[in-house]
């Protein structure tokens, strides 16, 4: 067997592996798909069913359609990248990128296509503006984020990284947020929030030990869930591309927003000890799935077991 | 009985529709390869038309070309093997060192510019529209000078350390309005900035031939709609030559000559986007620029341009 040979299977299997959380999702509450024709957000659809205390019900197994770590469509529309049949927008500029619409086309090999998939993940305009003194250090995360990245090795995305929740159960006292674990390429670890919204204020920050989600209060702004958060380590990084690092002065605001059978989420990342301005990811809209007897499956076990194969420097 | 024959009808005219559906698809896609030719249907250029003196096919098959020779119209099979082809490009820096040329301060019309020793870093992006300029350079026997000239849609600046004047004590940023258009024509004739331009030109963008090459000419937009583009492509369709023009005497900076050559992938990281080894470019008649690029990094890297507080003052005055 030739080394050439190997490196090829080994990518190959790499990229198998990284299919397989996808493909376990999509049997169980229809989503993400790996297939997509465009990135464009899906229509809401119904009624929005509201809780006993009038505000919008957001319980339900949300399927995280533009959220997971997988797949150029999804990685495209999280970025702000809304590719239509024929053409193609940036959500946050209003700019219109030139389109090739779908035609038969060559083959390209998995090389190609990763280096295409670096290309198109990072193209969106809506980045974070850090202070000068640390555009340097970000850029280094960014190209080395295969061995940089915090979340590797099963440590966890942390808020907002993890973006909309698979589950979330609401009750008249807290909601529940619930996130499988990526078990592919880059795997990351299965996690849960206990998120109170009964009135309470946050901790004093000096008494809060830093940790990956932080310290969540949230509250009802109209017809939007607002969940705010402090108390942060300085570990992880709050997009999934980007090499975009925090401090433990993090303070993340996020915004659920029920629309019948959608839920769309953005977060709001205000750090002054490194941003030069709040950042606000695009929005990012999951579909309900329609089925009730759906469950969430069990996560496959973290274990960091494509690290071994991966030939690139940067997340592709 | 007679619901399970309804039911296996139905069934029944469901394959038979899903068949159909399948046996038209490939048809539907060759009929659509065989009108767009090169599949050129860039959401600009589609409206080029007979009037312009290139057909509207003749238009796109070249753009698509040129884009697709330097690597800028892509699509990834990582998860979106269904997704159109979409222009990539958006932020690239690069390093060279070579020869640059000013004018210097007792210079008589007509006399050659001063020549300086140049490393020459780029950061530039297109969306937003931005180019920062660092060189440090060098004339026989002076002490070095360092400049960072940057530009982002409309605002012009001088920085005195790479982001000066966005935070307290940490450098200044001169604004420099009068520049923008000069800056900013640097970013729309590079390669990249000459397809992206011909494409969002539409119906303005032609297509020629002149001893056996082909030309692309259209105009800019926007602080540069007084400036004509004529492109000349080598036999790989990468953009070889670069020639602005102008009718309007007061733009007389902006009549530019440029040529691209050793065209490859530079970046450290691979992203099969190429782009020139030598850029050699004149300005109203004299030498300005003559580089050889060491790294040309176009993974979309984390590059920013926001606008200095003090920069967007001077530009409402």
């Amino acid at each position: 067997m030739t080394p050439r040979f190997r490196l090829s299977r080994s990518i190959v299997t790499a990229a198998l592996l990284c299919l397989l959380p996808a493909a376990v999702f999509a049997q169980n509450n229809g989503g993400p798909r790996m297939d997509h024709e465009n990135t464009l957000p899906p229509t809401p659809v119904g009624p929005t069913p509201m809780a006993p205390d009038e505000h919008p019900d957001l319980t339900g197994l949300w399927n995280g359609l533009a959220d997971n770590l997988l797949g150029v469509p999804n990685q495209m529309h999280n970025v702000g990248i809304e590719v239509g049949t024929d053409s193609t927008r940036d959500i946050h500029s209003g700019v219109q990128i030139a389109t090739w619409p779908l035609q038969k086309r060559g083959r390209q090999d998995n090389e190609q296509n990763e280096r295409a998939a670096t290309l198109l993940r990072r193209m969106g305009s809506n980045r974070p503006i850090y202070k000068p003194q640390y555009w340097q250090r970000v850029k280094d995360f960014d190209a080395n984020s295969n061995e940089e990245d915090p979340s590797n090795n099963c440590m966890p995305a942390g808020v907002p990284r993890m973006g909309v929740p698979s589950y979330i159960a609401q009750t008249p006292k807290y909601l529940i947020f619930v996130y499988p674990g990526q078990g592919g390429l880059i795997a990351t670890a299965t996690s849960y929030r206990m998120i109170p919204t009964d009135g309470r204020k946050h901790t004093n920050i000096e008494d809060l030990d830093g940790t990956w989600n932080g310290e969540s209060i949230g509250h009802w702004e109209g017809d939007t869930m607002v969940v705010d958060s402090i108390g942060f380590n300085s570990t992880s990084w709050f997009d999934q591309l980007g090499g975009y690092f925090h401090s433990e002065n993090m303070h993340v605001i996020e915004r659920f927003h029920r629309d019948g059978n959608t839920l769309t989420w953005t977060a709001t990342v205000e750090d002054p000890d490194v941003l030069l301005e709040p950042w606000t990811t695009t929005p990012r809209v999951a579909l309900l799935n329609p089925d009730p007897k759906a469950m969430l499956p069990e996560s496959l076990p973290c274990s960091e077991r494509d690290f071994a194969h991966v030939v690139t420097k940067e997340h592709h | 009985m007679r619901a399970i024959m309804i039911k296996v009808l139905a069934r029944r005219a469901i394959m038979m529709a899903a068949l159909a559906a399948l046996a038209f698809q490939p048809v539907r896609g060759q009929d659509s390869d065989s009108k767009a030719s090169a599949g050129a249907k860039p959401v600009s250029a589609r409206a080029a038309n007979a009037a312009t003196g290139s057909s509207t096919s003749d238009v796109a098959k070249t753009l698509k070309a040129a884009a697709e020779a330097v690597g800028l119209a892509r699509w990834s099979g990582v998860g979106g093997q269904r997704l159109p082809e979409v222009d990539v490009v958006n932020t690239m820096e690069i390093w060279g060192s070579g020869t640059t040329y000013s004018p210097a301060a007792s210079s008589k019309p007509g006399e050659p510019w001063a020549a300086f020793k140049t490393d020459y870093h780029v950061a530039l992006g297109y969306n937003p529209p931005a180019m920062r300029v660092e060189m440090t350079r060098t004339a026989s026997g002076a002490a070095p000078q360092h400049l960072i000239e940057v530009v982002r849609d409309t605002y012009a600046w001088d920085e005195s350390e790479i982001g000066g004047g966005l935070v307290p004590g940490k450098g200044t940023a001169t604004p420099a309005m009068a520049a923008a258009k000069n800056r900013s024509l640097q970013l729309w004739i590079l390669p990249y900035g000459v397809i992206k331009s011909a494409l969002a030109a539409g119906d303005k963008t032609r297509v020629s031939t002149e001893n056996g090459a082909t030309i692309i000419s259209f105009p800019l937009s926007g602080q540069l709609a007084d400036v004509m583009v004529k492109a000349t492509l080598d036999a790989q369709n990468e953009v070889a030559k670069v020639e602005t023009r102008t009718d309007n005497p007061a733009l007389a900076d902006l009549v530019t000559e440029t040529e691209y050559s050793g065209y490859a992938d530079h970046g450290e990281i691979a992203t099969d986007v190429k782009s020139p080894g030598h850029i050699v470019r004149k300005q109203g008649g004299h030498p300005v620029l003559d580089v050889q690029i060491k790294m040309w990094d176009a993974n979309n890297p984390y590059l920013v341009f926001p606008v200095p507080e003090n920069v967007k003052k001077a530009a409402a005055h």
